[in-house]
């Protein structure tokens, strides 16, 4: 029966989607996305009932490899030779920002959660680390509605792109460490791991299976025979990673990025990865609406303060990197609303959370997110479209400011798939 | 040679992680799923070195990595990964519906209906008398005089007559093949798993009155639940199909995903509705291809092919992890006439039937691709063996021998004989979709 309701709310969370959503959407710019996961709140044990949490539980491994899938398609986006023809300024801008937002929200969070939920400082550090890296992660959809007729040389939607990838990296890579360091200690052997160990092993699977894969793949054209061998691996990365209780998205990252930029078909591995993202986001939406059940401690402080917390360390954020990098004039005062878009991968970071049950507060941190996934995907669109009003754009390009880069943009900069949003990317364009 | 040294160093690699893992979760099972995939996949490879299909190959490292082979994929991972082996067969069961075109059915029925009479008839004649014969040397029919002998043997050869659309519609994506002789076996395949279903109900109903269970077994199926079985599952996929065709005429979006969705929701409403699901999911795979405009059914069978590949590696890797050699060595005596009599009745049955249906030409091929058994015979196995608890699980278990058989040497045959009859594409990926005979 209850796969019979599964498959009920996946047909009717996609008829919703595409048959209503995509009106109300163009009408009234909203990125979707949410309604797959107010449904899921509807169907799952918090409100119908209709999902019971041992279905819920049983899908444990589809969420991990949605972790591994989401992952590796992120990495075979981040292609090197497009990546050095991005000017330097970008990255800095882009990293600074995501910093800043992970410091903030973890410093506030660490402190709130002591505070409010009585954790010691050393426990809390663990929740408060996962909620900024969630927050650190932006979503492109709104952008991408906001952006629309402008071209992807224009800077500011370079740098809206090569921000959400960077804070993608940021987020997965501070998870990873978080899931390194707060790590059950393996019962078969004597001597358990440290952190870095365990770093290693994680950043290990994707190297080996990436290079591994590689060889395996060879010279392979075939679509379909890439296709196979593609979802063996991915699969094989995400149930490793999984397995050894560690980040499967850390893992998938390494591999899709040695894949990517090891083979000549990269542009077919990409397409690979694309082809099933964009259906397993969408199950992950529902599965997410499911699974989050409200905490009975005191949540509404660290989830309230994680809202406006991210919020305040985006804009401000974004407005400190560009300052810093002297872009400001260029990118703008408020460059950063456009990032406040949440997206399915801080989700999936809050799934990767809950599949693991020795962390605390586990409720807490999923309710935030679902909070922000929500919210933000309601306004993400009007915000990114607020950053493009015509007096920012239209103006003439401003001269490179005193301390900055002067030299002058490289004219082939990335007409590339990835970072350009000229091919699939449909990791970036919907979550991360 | 160079993927089966990377697997090997893959294999050594897992077996160095195990320690330090946490079983729980599920999360091995995924790792076991990923590394039999690419084992698979790298045994595939090998076979079509070898000249060999590709469905050998996968069925070959689902052996060698399953339980009878390194223990890699242990019998219990086999059982967990069974939702992903009956997804798999769904969407199959539902593309080979696709396959078929309305036309063509009315073109050939008769053809198909002759030789499907003239094959299954003899099979199961001469397997009949062959397993009456045998008599006390079967575990299963010592000690039993001959009436229940002879009703005992129809039971059993109303099973081995059986066929399999899954390795048909493999070697056809596989091959490419278009002809006349691959749509006039796809046609038989399909429809024989229908007719085979009522022979069996009817053999066992005949079996339980001359040779009754010496102990209480769970009884067969009866005539109102063999009907509603097939008639149910035949309405079902017919309304399912016609949802299918109305979503690909009114929305049209996310293909890939809706393919998946359609395979899940077969499985899930055969069970709830106790209808033969693979029967279901031929109908709807024929009723939404035929319903819906040539452009929007070619795009969702399309949606379904991208992820047809991926699934055949599953499916037949697992089934393969479930081949027993070591029931089949101890058995071979046995099941190697059982075998060779099938196949001669196939051979003998084709012949017949193609010169009855007057194209005596494709009768020499058509017979290789009636060899391969998987699935639905399966299934009848289990339930002659809950029928008949004292005596049915000798029955499976011979059963089980003659089916490892056939699914190994079955795919071997029907892609020699694709190959003689020139219906093979040189290329298979070059064969456009939508092209004529799709």
């Amino acid at each position: 029966m209850t796969a019979l309701i599964l498959l009920l709310v996946v047909a009717g969370s996609y008829l919703a989607a595409h048959v209503a959503f995509d009106w109300i959407a163009r009408r009234y710019r909203i990125v979707s996305g949410a309604e797959y996961l107010v449904l899921g709140i509807l169907l799952g044990p918090q409100l119908s009932g209709l999902l019971s949490p041992d279905t819920l539980t049983s899908l444990n491994p589809l969420i991990t490899l949605a972790l591994g899938w989401t992952g590796a398609l992120l990495g075979s986006q981040l292609v090197l030779p497009v990546l050095v023809r991005i000017r330097g300024w970008v990255y800095r801008v882009a990293f600074v920002e995501s910093l800043i937002t992970l410091v903030l929200v973890t410093a506030v969070e660490l402190f709130v959660l002591s505070w409010t939920v009585g954790l010691h400082a050393r426990d809390s550090l663990v929740p408060a680390l996962a909620l900024g890296a969630m927050a650190t992660v932006s979503a492109e959809a709104g952008i991408s509605v906001a952006v629309r007729g402008r071209g992807p040389r224009d800077p500011l939607v370079r740098q809206f792109r090569v921000s959400v990838a960077m804070n993608a990296v940021v987020a997965i890579l501070a998870f990873g460490l978080m899931t390194a360091i707060v790590h059950p200690a393996p019962t078969l052997i004597t001597r358990a791991p440290t952190t870095t160990e365990w770093l290693v092993i994680n950043v290990a699977i994707g190297l080996v299976g990436g290079a591994l894969f590689h060889l395996f793949v060879g010279e392979e054209r075939k679509p379909d025979r890439i296709f196979i061998a593609m979802v063996g691996a991915v699969v094989l990365i995400s149930g490793a990673a999984a397995y050894l209780r560690l980040s499967p998205m850390i893992a998938a990252l390494v591999f899709g990025m040695i894949l990517t930029n090891t083979s000549r078909r990269s542009s077919e591995l990409q397409a690979a990865l694309a082809r099933v993202e964009r259906a397993l986001y969408f199950v992950m939406l529902i599965l997410a609406g499911a699974l989050w059940t409200p905490s009975d401690r005191e949540w509404l402080l660290p989830v309230v303060l994680f809202l406006g917390i991210r919020a305040l360390a985006k804009t401000g954020g974004a407005r400190l990197a560009a300052r810093a990098n002297g872009r400001l004039e260029e990118l703008g005062p408020n460059w950063g609303r456009g990032l406040l878009g949440q997206g399915g991968l801080a989700l999936l970071i809050g799934l990767n959370y809950l599949q693991r049950p020795d962390l605390p507060v586990s409720n807490i941190v999923f309710t935030a997110v679902v909070a922000s996934v929500l919210l933000t995907d309601l306004l993400s669109a009007r915000f990114a479209q607020s950053v493009f009003r015509p007096e920012s754009t239209l103006a003439p390009k401003p001269g490179p400011a005193p301390g900055s880069d002067p030299t002058p943009e490289a004219p082939d900069e990335p007409a590339s798939p990835a970072l350009s949003g000229e091919g699939p990317a449909p990791a970036a364009e919907r979550g991360t | 040679m160079r993927r089966l040294v990377i697997l090997f160093l893959l294999l050594a690699g897992l077996r160095l992680i195990l320690p330090l893992g946490d079983p729980g979760r599920g999360s091995q099972w995924l790792l076991t799923l990923g590394f039999l995939i690419l084992a698979a996949y790298s045994v595939g490879e090998v076979a079509v070195g070898l000249n060999l299909p590709k469905v050998v190959g996968y069925l070959v490292g689902g052996m060698i990595f399953g339980p009878a082979g390194i223990n890699q994929v242990t019998a219990e991972a086999t059982a967990a990964l069974e939702p992903v082996s009956s997804l798999a067969i769904a969407l199959i069961a539902y593309l080979a519906g696709a396959e078929l075109r309305w036309e063509e059915v009315r073109e050939r029925w008769r053809d198909i209906l002759r030789i499907l009479t003239a094959e299954l008839g003899l099979t199961l004649l001469l397997l009949t008398v062959l397993l009456t014969a045998l008599g006390n040397r079967l575990p299963f029919l010592e000690g039993l005089d001959l009436i229940s002998r002879i009703a005992v043997s129809l039971l059993f050869a109303s099973i081995a007559v059986i066929h399999s659309p899954a390795v048909t519609m493999a070697l056809l994506s596989e091959t490419g093949a278009r002809g006349p002789v691959a749509r006039t076996t796809l046609g038989i395949v399909l429809v024989a798993d229908v007719v085979v279903v009522i022979l069996f109900t009817g053999a066992l109903a005949i079996a339980r009155v001359v040779a009754p269970p010496a102990a209480a077994g769970l009884g067969g199926p009866g005539l109102g639940t063999i009907t509603w079985e097939l008639g149910g599952a035949v309405l079902v996929g017919s309304v399912l199909g016609g949802v299918v065709a109305l979503y690909l005429r009114f929305i049209h979006r996310e293909l890939f995903l809706f393919a998946v969705l359609i395979a899940f929701a077969g499985v899930v409403l055969a069970r709830l509705l106790h209808v033969e699901p693979l029967l279901m999911l031929i109908t709807a795979g024929f009723v939404s291809e035929n319903v819906s405009l040539p452009e929007d059914g070619d795009a969702l069978r399309n949606a379904m092919e991208r992820s047809a590949d991926p699934v055949f590696v599953v499916f037949f890797a697992l089934a393969g992890a479930a081949i027993d050699i070591d029931i089949i060595r101890q058995t071979l005596p046995l099941v190697v006439p059982i075998v060779v009599v099938r196949a001669v009745g196939l051979w003998a049955g084709t012949r017949l039937g193609s010169r009855w249906a007057g194209t005596p030409e494709i009768g020499r091929y058509v017979w290789t691709g009636l060899v391969a058994q998987a699935g639905v015979a399966i299934g009848l196995a289990k339930v002659a063996a809950q029928a008949y608890p004292d005596r049915g699980l000798q029955l499976q278990t011979i059963f089980l021998a003659v089916l490892g058989i056939n699914q190994l040497v079955g795919p071997i045959l029907f892609r020699r004989a694709l190959a003689r009859s020139k219906e093979a594409a040189a290329d298979p990926v070059a064969v456009p979709a939508g092209a004529p005979g799709r």
